[in-house]
């Protein structure tokens, strides 16, 4: 496995990214500068980020209401992002899709999105694309485990099986559909089971080592770009937070969020790089520091843009009603 | 009382190994139909007690309960009383725990990397070890209601350890004179620095294979050796083999449906007890029956060893030859 000392470092850089721009969404969400709803994505980091290690610039992903963490690891701009959160007109929907549906074509980010389960179908529409197209591009779908049950999720597989898509499933098992636990809503414990229904590969791999993310996420795009189909991958992960931002979080007990707090995937990346003399403390104080003040000046880049004007809220949307609405 | 216990992994057979070869899969509620065949076939064979270990599935649960509605379940089983983590040590724990209790024999459904969970806990019970992981080389595939049948006669009493029973090899690893840690069947030393997604794939990153048992028919490392040397269980030594390096070149199975072709240096056997002393000049990472689990540094000095330390297994065909001689199925 070809890990560089420079990949394991943009590993970190990337964790590291989204972790400090979720824990300031979260401030900011709690002291009422941030309108609608955020859902963060702290303590999942590796998975974004160990499968986006491997991606290009012009492959696709889709995202959930949870997408923050792919947006950054697929690239996205944290001022442009923070500026939609904040809903301003600099922002990447201009300020008028919020959190959960930002998109970056340029960067074939197919956009976050509010609905569970509309992600999948997209990444088979882009999959189907791609192979039309004869690129070697491929479309990574990210999903939680409750999506799973959605009858997105099994006409998703199927079709991607059928056509041998470049399509990888990403499933990141939190454990929770929202409050309700994964035994209480499948007769399953590992998604990556439903893969041998639809004639794929599925594999388990720990969702907090971003290492082993990374490996089974090489795998399953070499496959793809072979031309040798979808695949299956389920990370075992946890969110640190909520549901959403606010969510009391009741139904978990204090024992399973400190066990799973211990398998933090950024403290184990950081280790295993000061075990490996990857980078010393120094570095790693350099780059939060580099991080700090980019995430600082998203902000006030953010801050600092216009609201959209008024007439905004009738321009970019489908339908011929514009007009007749302006009128 | 006519005891035997089972342990049944809800995470083995759903490794990337399904990803870089095409190996095995095995869904859990596959498991728990497994799980039932082994009751009811050890029940008809006259135990009166399973113990089952509790796991994150609840697949001692789920048969249990399918059994009882369907009145199939005339015997006691118990599901173990103990914090379960979701990992290894539960495993561990489990066997601990069965042994004393004093089951008579130890079904454990697995991989080779569950198996030798057990064997690090496991003293004189005898193990049925049946393959629901990778290809595997320790356990066996074998039908659940043939393997409740074996573990019943053992439980009864009619056939003893001495009679039914191998004791295997196992591989020994010491870091400083200390033993910290085993495997079963193979120890390969790799170039890759991080444990990652565990299972072991890449032969570009492999330097040397220490084997406890081997034989062209398995799958996976030790087949490098057994396609020169077959070491069979009874065998009173282990063998160690250089890959990457050398003048011979062998054609080996070193995964599911995966025939590779690979330079290797002469096969060395290695006595029992017999020290290989490993004193690594990079850092890297040991590979335990498949999986990497010892990460080494340069500077640091192993110890590696083949010894007859390993678990009693039951041999199943023997079991029930003797069983048959014996008249345990006349009515």
């Amino acid at each position: 496995m070809d890990l560089s000392n420079e990949k394991l470092i943009q590993m970190y850089r990337t964790m590291k990214r989204i972790r400090e721009f979720e824990t300031k969404a979260a401030e900011l969400f709690a002291e009422g500068r941030i309108p609608g709803f955020v859902h963060l994505y702290i303590g999942e980091e590796a998975v974004a980020t160990g499968v986006c290690a491997n991606l290009k610039d012009s492959d696709y992903i889709t995202s959930t209401h949870r997408g923050h963490g792919h947006i950054i690891a697929k690239g996205g701009d944290l001022k442009y992002m923070f500026a939609e959160l904040f809903g301003r007109e600099t922002g990447y929907c201009k300020g008028k899709g919020g959190s959960m549906h930002i998109a970056d074509a340029d960067r074939g980010i197919l956009g976050a999105n509010g609905i569970v389960g509309a992600g999948h179908n997209i990444a088979v529409g882009a999959g189907l694309s791609a192979k039309y197209r004869d690129t070697d591009q491929v479309c990574v779908c990210f999903f939680g485990d409750g999506s799973t049950n959605q009858g997105t999720f099994h006409e998703a597989l199927n079709m991607a099986s059928i056509w041998k898509l470049p399509v990888i499933f990403v499933c990141e098992n939190n454990l929770y559909g929202i409050s309700m636990h994964q035994s209480r809503h499948q007769a399953i414990q590992d998604v990556a089971d439903r893969a041998v229904a639809y004639n794929m590969p599925g594999v388990v791999v720990d969702g907090n080592d971003v290492l082993a993310v990374y490996e089974a996420a090489k795998e399953a795009v070499d496959r793809a770009r072979n031309g040798q189909g979808p695949t299956l991958i389920e990370c075992k992960t946890y969110r640190h937070r909520g549901h959403f931002e606010g969510d009391p979080t009741v139904y978990r007990d204090e024992e399973e969020v400190k066990e799973w707090l211990q398998k933090d995937p950024i403290p184990r990346l950081v280790e295993f790089m000061l075990d490996n003399n990857v980078v010393t403390e120094e570095e790693i104080k350099k780059i939060d520091e580099e991080i700090a003040a980019e995430i600082k000046e998203a902000i006030k880049f953010a801050e600092e843009s216009p609201f959209p004007p008024v007439e905004a809220a009738v321009e970019d949307i489908y339908t011929d009603i514009v007009e007749e609405v302006r009128s | 009382m006519k005891s035997i216990g089972i342990i049944a992994n809800p995470a083995s057979g759903k490794d990337i190994r399904r990803l870089v070869s095409h190996a095995t899969v095995v869904d859990n509620n596959e498991k728990v139909n497994i799980v039932k065949r082994i009751i009811l076939s050890a029940q008809g064979c006259g135990v009166d007690r399973i113990y089952i270990m509790p796991d994150t599935f609840l697949i001692g649960y789920k048969a249990i309960e399918d059994l009882k509605i369907s009145r199939e379940l005339k015997i006691d089983v118990e599901i173990l009383n103990m914090n379960i983590k979701g990992n290894v040590m539960d495993t561990i724990q489990a066997t601990k725990i069965m042994e004393e209790k004093g089951v008579k024999c130890l079904v454990v459904l697995g991989g080779d990397g569950t198996n030798r969970a057990v064997a690090k806990s496991i003293t004189t019970t005898p193990l049925i070890g049946v393959s629901t992981g990778t290809n595997n080389v320790y356990p066996q595939m074998i039908e659940g209601t043939v393997v409740g049948m074996a573990a019943g006669i053992m439980a009864t009493g009619i056939c003893s350890i001495d009679d039914c029973c191998s004791k295997d090899k196992r591989v020994e690893i010491f870091r400083d004179g200390q033993l910290i840690d085993i495997a079963l069947v193979d120890c390969v030393i790799s170039r890759q620095k991080y444990v990652g997604s565990k299972a072991i794939w890449n032969m570009e990153d492999i330097d040397m294979v220490i084997v406890s048992r081997a034989h062209p028919a398995s799958i996976g490392f030790s087949t490098i050796v057994g396609t020169s040397l077959i070491v069979r269980t009874d065998d009173d030594f282990g063998a160690l083999i250089q890959v990457n390096t050398g003048s011979h070149r062998v054609k080996a199975p070193v995964a599911a449906g995966t025939i590779r072709e690979i330079s290797v240096g002469e096969v060395r056997s290695l006595k029992l007890d017999e020290a290989f002393y490993f004193k690594p000049g990079y850092n890297g990472i040991m590979a335990l029956d498949g999986e990497r689990e010892v990460p080494f540094k340069v500077g640091e000095e192993y110890q590696i060893k083949v010894t007859r330390n390993g678990p009693y297994r039951v041999i199943i065909d023997k079991t029930l030859e003797l069983a048959q001689r014996n008249g345990f199925f006349k009515r």
